[in-house]
This record gives C-alpha cells, sequence and structure tokens, in this order.
C-alpha cells in the first residue's frame, strides 16, 4: 500500500500548489518541474533501483516532445491525444533500440547509450526541419480551457495525474515480487541468473519502461510549455535529469520527483542562484553525495530509521547454537515419498572440456549423477572444480562435450533457464544481497515471477508467497529467528548458511555447492554436514570442498579432479584408501585422508 | 592531398581525444573513479593563462606557471577534502560498496563547480591562451599542411601516452599504482600507500590536461562550457582504449579523431559525426570483449 500512500500524497500537494497558484511562477515551474519528475521517476526505476545506467532518456523525453510539437503543428492533433500515440512510437523504438543496446551491461551499455544523445544533437543542428539548432514551438496546450486560467489550471493537473500515475505505476513494481528481480539484477547480475532471473528480458523490459516514461515527460512538456528547445535533447539535458535523479535519491520513486523540484526551482530560488548555478549545483551535488549516496531521500530514510532504536539483533547464542539444526521432521516438501529414488541419470557431462586462451582447464571429464544423494567433488586448486561446477550450473559454456539433465541436452542454456530445470548453486565467495533481509535473500530462490512482464508487478505482487515459502525453508534450517535482519550484518558462517537456505529454498533436483564449508570452525561444520546430509536425502548434491574429512564422512560417492581430468572416482572408503588421491590432496607431506 | 591534409587534421584532433583518454584512463586505473572534469582542467589551464596574459598582462611563463600552481593546489584540496570522504570509509562501509556510480557523480560536480568558478572568472566569451609557436603553417611537401600548435599537441600526445605507458609497463611505482586500482586492500597490506597514489595521478592529470589545455586551445578557442565537451571525447575514448590502459587510449583516441576526420571529408560534413557515434556504438554492441569492457566493470 505504499504505492497508495506516495501516489496519495503526490496528488494531494499537487491539487494544493496548482489549484491555487497555476498562473503565478511557483505554479509553472511546479509543473515544468513534474514534467522532469515524470522522466526521473522512470530513472529511478531503471538506473537507480536496477542499476542498468543508460544516458538515452534525454532522447527520449526530446522524442516524445517533438513528436507531440509536430503532430499538433502539422496533423492539427490536440496535444493530449498526441501524448498516447507518442508515447506507442517511443515504446516500440526503445523495444527495437533496447533489443540492440541491452545486450550490453555495466559500462558497456553506459557507453553505447551515451552515443544516443550525441547523435540526436548532431542530427537536430544538421536537419532544418525539426526547429534546427534552436528549437521548434506549438500551439496546442494539453487542456484548452475557455481562460488562459482555466487552461493553466487544467495543465497543471494534467500533469500532475500523469504524474501520480507514473509514481504508482513504478511503486507498485518496485514493492512486489518483479522488484526483488530488478534490485538482485542490479546489485549482482551473475546471482541473479543463477536464481532464474531471466536477465536480459528484464534488461529490455526496464530500457522500455525508462524511455516511455521519459517519451510521457517530454510530451507533457510540450502541451504545458507550447516551446520544444533543442536543448532538450543534448548531453547536458541528460545530466540535468541524472542530477535531479541522485540529489533526489537515486533508488527512490518519490525521492526522483522531489529531486526534479529541488533543481527547478533553484534556478529561479535568487538572482546570485541563477547567475552561478553551475557552483551551487556542483556543491549541492557533492554535500548530498557526501551526506548519503542515496540522496535526500536516503538522508529522510536515515532519519526515520534514526528514531525508534533499532531493534536489537538476536544474539546467537540465545538460540543455544541452533542455527543450521535442521529440523528433519518437517521436510518441507513430501518429496521424500514420491517413492523411487528418482531417475537413475539425472546428470550427465559427457565428454566435457574447457579451454581458456589454449589452457585447458577442463579435460574430457565424463561424470553421471542420480538423482538423490551426496557426491563430493575434490581436487588441488586449479584442478578446474568450480569451472566443471560453472559448466554444469551454466554460467560457463564447455569447449567441448555436452551436459544432459534428466536426458534432454542443456549444454547451451543459460543458468536461468537451467534453474527453472531445477539447478541450483551457491559460490565459493558469499554472493549474498546487501542492503536486503535475509528472508528477501532467500525469498529470491522463491520467486515465480521470471515468466511474467514488468507489467504484471503493476497489478499484482506475489512477493508475499515467495516469502512465506522462503521462511519455511529458514524454519525448516532453524534459522526463522534471522529472517528481519541485513545480511551485511550477518557472521560468516550465517552468511555461508543464508546462501545454503537460498540454495535449498528452490527446491532444487541438482544442488552445487561451491566449498560452503570454507570458512566455518568445527562445531559450524559439523551443523553443515548435518544439513547437507538432509539435503542429499531429498536432491541430488554436488559437493565441491576440500575439507576431505567432511567430505568422505557424508558423500557416498567422490569425484577427484587433476589439472582437469578425472583422476578418480569410488567411495568413500576407496578414496580414503586411494594413492592416487593420497598422494594429490594430502600434497608432499606422504599424510593420508583420515580415517573416519 | 585530401587524403593526406585528412589524416593530418584527424591526427591532431585525434591527438586532443588521446591525452584527455590517457587522463582519464591512467587515474581510473590507480582510482576506481571515472574523471569527468578532467576536460574543464585544461579548460580552466587556457582560459587562465590568457586572463593573466590578456587582462592583467602577465609575461607569459609567469602565467603559465602561476596558472599550473593553481589548478595543481585546487586538484589537491580536492583530494584530500571529498575524494578523502567520499573513498576512503572503512572497507566495508556503505560507500564501499556503492562502487563507481557514485564517485563518477563527485567528479561530475566538481565539473560543474570549476565550469562556474570560470564564469565567475573568465566570462562567457571565447578566448585563447596565447600561441606557444606562433607563425605560417608547416608545409611537409606541397599541398600538405599543418599548423605548428597542431604538431605540438601531437607532440604532446604521442609523448604523454607513451610516458604512462613506460611508466605503468616498466617501473615499480606504476605497478604499485596499477594494484591500488586492482586491489585496494591488497595493494594496502603489502605497503602501498593507496592515497598517495591517487593523489598524485590526480594531481598529475589535472596539471597535464591543464598544460594541453593551453598548448591546444589556439586551435580551437575555449568557453567556460568547453570543458564538458572535452571530457567526453576522452571518456569516449578511453572507453574504447578499455578504460584502464593509457597505450590503447592513446591510439583509440587519435583513431577516432582520424575516423572523425574521413567520415566528415568523405562522406558528409553535416551528418559526419552522426555516423561516427552509430560506428563506436555497434563497436561496443558487437565486441564488448575484446574493446575491454568485461575487465573494466568487474573489478
Amino acid at each position: 500500500m505504499k504505492a497508495l500512500r506516495s501516489t496519495g500524497l503526490l496528488v494531494v500537494t499537487g491539487l494544493a500548489v496548482v489549484v491555487p497558484f497555476a498562473q503565478q511562477y511557483a505554479g509553472t515551474v511546479f509543473v515544468l518541474a513534474l514534467c522532469y519528475a515524470i522522466v526521473t521517476a522512470g530513472m529511478a526505476v531503471q538506473i537507480g533501483f536496477s542499476q542498468q545506467i543508460a544516458f538515452s532518456q534525454s532522447v527520449f523525453m526530446g522524442a516524445g516532445a517533438y513528436g507531440v510539437a509536430m503532430l499538433n503543428t502539422h496533423l492539427s492533433m490536440p496535444s493530449l491525444l498526441a501524448t498516447p500515440i507518442v508515447m506507442a512510437g517511443a515504446g516500440l523504438a526503445a523495444l527495437l533500440l533496447g533489443s540492440v543496446v541491452t545486450r550490453a551491461s555495466g559500462l558497456a551499455l553506459a557507453v553505447a547509450t551515451l552515443m544516443l544523445p550525441l547523435i540526436a544533437v548532431g542530427y537536430l543542428s544538421s536537419a532544418g526541419y525539426l526547429g534546427g539548432s534552436i528549437g521548434t514551438p506549438l500551439t496546442g496546450n494539453l487542456w484548452e480551457g475557455a481562460s488562459t486560467e482555466a487552461t493553466a489550471v487544467g495543465n497543471g493537473l494534467i500533469t500532475v495525474a500523469v504524474l501520480a500515475l507514473v509514481v504508482f505505476v513504478c511503486t507498485r513494481i518496485l514493492s512486489s515480487d518483479i522488484g526483488l528481480e530488478l534490485y538482485v539484477l542490479g546489485v549482482d547480475e551473475p546471482t541473479a541468473a543463477a536464481m532464474g532471473v531471466r536477465t536480459s528480458r528484464r534488461k529490455l523490459e526496464l530500457f522500455v519502461l525508462g524511455s516511455v516514461f521519459a517519451a510521457l515527460g517530454g510530451a507533457v512538456y510540450a502541451g504545458t510549455q507550447l516551446f520544444v528547445p533543442a536543448s532538450l535533447v543534448d548531453p547536458t539535458a541528460e545530466l540535468t535529469l541524472l542530477m535531479m535523479l541522485f540529489v533526489g535519491g537515486r533508488k527512490s520513486i518519490l525521492g526522483a520527483v522531489v529531486g526534479a523540484l529541488a533543481i527547478q526551482y533553484l534556478y529561479g530560488a535568487s538572482n546570485w542562484v541563477s547567475v552561478n548555478i553551475l557552483i551551487v549545483e556542483g556543491v549541492l551535488l557533492t554535500v548530498v553525495l557526501l551526506a548519503d549516496p542515496d540522496g535526500l531521500a536516503g538522508l529522510v530514510a536515515a532519519l526515520a530509521r534514526a528514531r525508534p532504536p533499532a531493534p536489537a539483533a538476536v544474539p546467537l547464542e540465545r538460540t543455544n547454537g541452533a542455527i543450521g539444526h535442521a529440523r528433519l521432521d518437517v521436510l518441507p516438501d513430501s518429496q521424500r515419498a514420491d517413492g523411487a529414488i528418482g531417475t537413475l541419470k539425472l546428470l550427465e557431462c559427457i565428454g566435457v572440456g574447457k579451454e581458456y586462451g589454449g589452457l585447458a582447464v577442463l579435460d574430457d571429464v565424463t561424470l553421471t549423477l542420480p538423482g538423490r544423494g551426496l557426491f563430493g567433488l575434490c581436487g588441488p586448486n586449479g584442478a578446474g572444480k568450480s569451472t566443471l561446477l560453472g559448466v554444469i550450473g551454466g554460467s560457463v559454456r564447455p569447449s567441448r562435450g555436452r551436459v544432459l539433465l534428466d536426458g534432454t541436452d542443456v549444454t547451451r542454456l543459460p543458468p536461468q533457464e537451467r534453474f527453472q530445470l531445477g539447478v541450483s548453486r551457491t559460490f565459493q565467495a558469499v554472493h549474498l544481497i546487501r542492503g536486503r533481509t535475509v528472508l528477501d535473500n532467500v525469498a529470491v530462490a522463491c520467486l515465480s515471477s521470471h515468466r511474467s512482464s514488468l507489467v504484471r508487478g503493476i497489478v499484482r505482487s506475489r512477493l508475499a508467497e515467495a516469502r512465506a515459502k522462503a521462511a519455511e525453508a529458514l524454519d525448516y534450517l532453524g534459522m526463522g529467528q534471522l529472517s528481519g535482519q541485513d545480511v551485511s550484518s550477518l557472521t560468516l558462517e550465517n552468511q555461508r548458511m543464508v546462501e545454503l537456505a537460498r540454495a535449498i529454498a528452490a527446491r532444487p533436483r541438482l544442488l552445487l555447492l561451491d566449498e560452503p564449508a570454507s570458512g566455518l570452525s568445527g562445531p559450524q561444520r559439523e551443523r553443515l554436514a548435518e544439513v547437507l546430509r538432509a539435503a542429499g536425502e531429498l536432491a541430488c548434491v554436488l559437493l565441491v570442498e576440500h575439507d576431505l574429512d567432511l567430505v568422505a564422512r557424508i558423500s557416498q560417492k567422490i569425484f577427484v579432479l587433476a589439472r582437469g581430468r578425472l583422476v578418480f572416482d569410488g567411495d568413500p572408503e576407496d578414496f580414503r584408501s586411494s594413492d592416487v588421491v593420497n598422494s594429490l590432496l594430502q600434497g608432499g607431506r606422504g599424510g593420508r585422508v583420515p580415517p573416519p | 592531398m585530401k587524403f593526406g591534409n585528412l589524416l593530418i587534421a584527424g591526427l591532431v584532433t585525434g591527438s586532443i581525444y588521446a591525452v584527455f583518454a590517457v587522463c582519464v584512463a591512467v587515474w581510473y586505473r590507480v582510482s576506481n573513479i571515472l574523471n569527468l572534469a578532467v576536460g574543464d582542467f585544461a579548460m580552466a589551464g587556457a582560459l587562465g593563462v590568457d586572463n593573466l596574459v590578456r587582462v592583467r598582462n602577465w609575461p607569459l611563463p609567469a602565467a603559465i606557471a602561476a596558472t599550473l600552481a593553481v589548478v595543481a593546489v585546487f586538484a589537491y584540496a580536492y583530494d584530500q577534502i571529498v575524494l578523502r570522504l567520499a573513498q576512503d570509509g572503512p572497507p566495508n562501509g556503505r560507500r564501499q560498496q556503492e562502487g563507481i556510480v557514485i564517485t563518477f557523480f563527485f567528479t561530475f560536480a566538481l565539473s560543474f563547480f570549476i565550469d562556474g568558478i570560470a564564469k565567475v572568472l573568465f566570462g562567457t566569451d571565447v578566448h585563447a591562451a596565447p600561441a606557444l609557436w606562433g607563425g605560417n603553417s608547416l608545409s611537409i611537401v606541397s599541398g600538405l599542411h599543418l599548423e605548428r600548435a597542431g604538431l605540438l599537441v601531437l607532440v604532446c600526445a604521442l609523448v604523454s601516452g607513451s610516458m604512462f605507458w613506460l611508466y605503468i609497463r616498466y617501473t615499480l611505482g606504476g605497478k604499485a599504482m596499477e594494484a591500488c586500482g586492482e586491489n585496494r586492500l591488497g595493494a594496502r597490506i603489502v605497503g602501498i600507500d593507496v592515497r598517495r597514489y591517487r593523489r598524485i595521478i590526480f594531481i598529475g592529470t589535472a596539471v597535464l590536461a591543464a598544460i594541453f589545455g593551453i598548448v591546444e586551445s589556439p586551435i580551437t578557442g575555449y568557453t567556460y562550457l568547453s570543458g564538458a565537451t572535452i571530457s567526453l571525447t576522452g571518456f569516449i575514448a578511453a572507453a574504447y582504449g578499455g578504460f584502464r590502459k593509457p597505450g590503447r587510449a592513446l591510439l583509440a583516441g587519435l583513431a577516432i579523431g582520424v575516423l572523425e576526420a574521413l567520415l566528415g571529408g568523405y562522406v558528409s560534413t553535416e551528418y559526419g559525426d552522426t555516423v561516427m557515434y552509430a560506428i563506436l556504438a555497434a563497436m561496443i554492441l558487437a565486441w564488448p570483449r575484446a574493446l575491454g569492457f568485461e575487465s573494466a566493470v568487474s573489478s
């Protein structure tokens, strides 16, 4: 209901300013600022929250404004009617353009989209019919009232209504299950993919959303200001939009709106400020970002947090070390009851090889795993264990060979598609989503939204269902009391356990664990072993681990890799007694894997 | 002849891009901050010298020395006040997690600030520092011309680019500098003063940019707003050098300049730039890996 609150607040403020002051300075600046706010609200979703940095907003804002001006001037179309037509056109253009540029991520996306304003400026100043390097006027107001005052109030009210709608849509998306997907995508794209998020699709949707709202902002700008300056599309305009977003608070929709208002009012605050606007903007942005990287919205949130004392972190001692004490009596799924031991061949790797620039990391690895059980994968550093896990999980494309899941060839499927088929993994270094609670971190693996479009997030949120599933998984692992904590505040053990919980919560058929015990103490490892045994009853677990004793105690079969080749596979008895294994893994120290 | 003259013009423009690309790349490598204010230091250098010589009648060498000193002191103060607060928080603190996006905006704010100060001090007209090497353009063979200032610019670009390349590749200091950018914590553990390197290179690139602005301004002329455009071209050229490699940034800058001149000369004077930016965008999308974007992002 956060969405309704934000929208309501905006509508009330809008009415209070527009109705009495529409024709005065305060009112006209307000309406102008709201045009920018429509754009920055979309940017908060795309750039701030999901961290897909694109410099193309000013171009789409310009396209929206020029589109309305052209339809109005040449076809005498009312601006209000032209607006949806222009939005549809912008959406189509963004879809085409986005399907090309969103193949890139991070800096590549930023630099590729930076070319758009440069191209647009060059085009505009050369092409005469759009008003060249000055701009183009139009005559159609959004609302043609009987008097100038009625027109001004009507224009203002339509602008408020449009912005309110945009804020509602954006806030709904961010607070839905799809919002959680977007957040993970922004913080850590590989983890998002491993958790089933269809990353390229989401990136395209975000690009379209940001572009359509930018075009909408531009259309409203044209219909209220009655002049489209060419400077609306140049890189400076893009920087102004970014300044509004970052001063206001890049991750908050209302913050983005406040940022647009603040900067726009600043321009006219006083004569001295107008003359020295560059100095003022530079100092303002520096001070705000130093005070809080999340801008004014972040400052407000920090103040709000500071007032009531934060609930004390649950001391783990009080739970008597119960973290990781799996309550095996409340198995989340009746998966055990499906009778058969599962398929005999859940996973097959056939002749898998991987080379990096001529260096063979994996060489002709062939192994088969059944539908249930715990399997160890050992080997000296650099043997290719993590690479093999990557090949099975889908994050590494093998140079040769095939990977079959349940008899289906999945060699070319990306991680997010394999996740849908029941492959789940943890990472060697902890990959949790900072800034979110334990519950949300686990809920990422329980989302059912991967096939839904961004639009569904506006209508209905299934975040509560995902959180319920996550809570169930956390309870199962005896970690329920952690669910409200921010993951950054956890100990390493608990971070690893949360990552394990996330992998298990997806109820995978194949669970890939990369060194879950590293950094854990002896008692912590015992608790981990208990959880792993339980997981092995439900699914097929492939465990990469350096703790040979742990592996030998809990695995039913162990594979050993050396220099990319499979040199041993057998049961723990053979593993302990094998000379190959002992010479490889105990180094030159002549030791042996300790007996049970 | 047309091709030759276009090539020369392209190399001169390209060396402008190249120097700023080198400045961006070197400092990004040591600090992981993309410096969007580098062009503003160039503008400040050129307009500062012009102002001292033309308005206050200072002798040229004194004007240059004073301007560079002011730029260096300003860069030092900025590092001590803003960058310290922005980047030197506790290793797991909130600011450390925010990464390059936020620090990028600090330099963006710095660019605004310098432009605003320049507007107050130097006004809004187009000016340029006095030419360091006046005279007619040099004629290499009949029909091929090279402006003297253009030659200086080219030499300046090649010297500064290769200097940084050699420094990183062959000296211990260069390796230490590289380590700062690769892994701040790791570099500090082995005894490298990360903050000192960041400060030295920041001041160094600011002064280099200012020198280059003084040398180059007779060709194009600057206003208080020229900095952003210069930074942008430097940023783009640095991007095609993979952001971290000054040697490649130098070559990328030269290549972009030549491409721009050739497109302007043979394709269309009006739409040459538009076509060039479209080609550049297509290149990133086609070969992000080969252009080094992945490595730039991963750290």
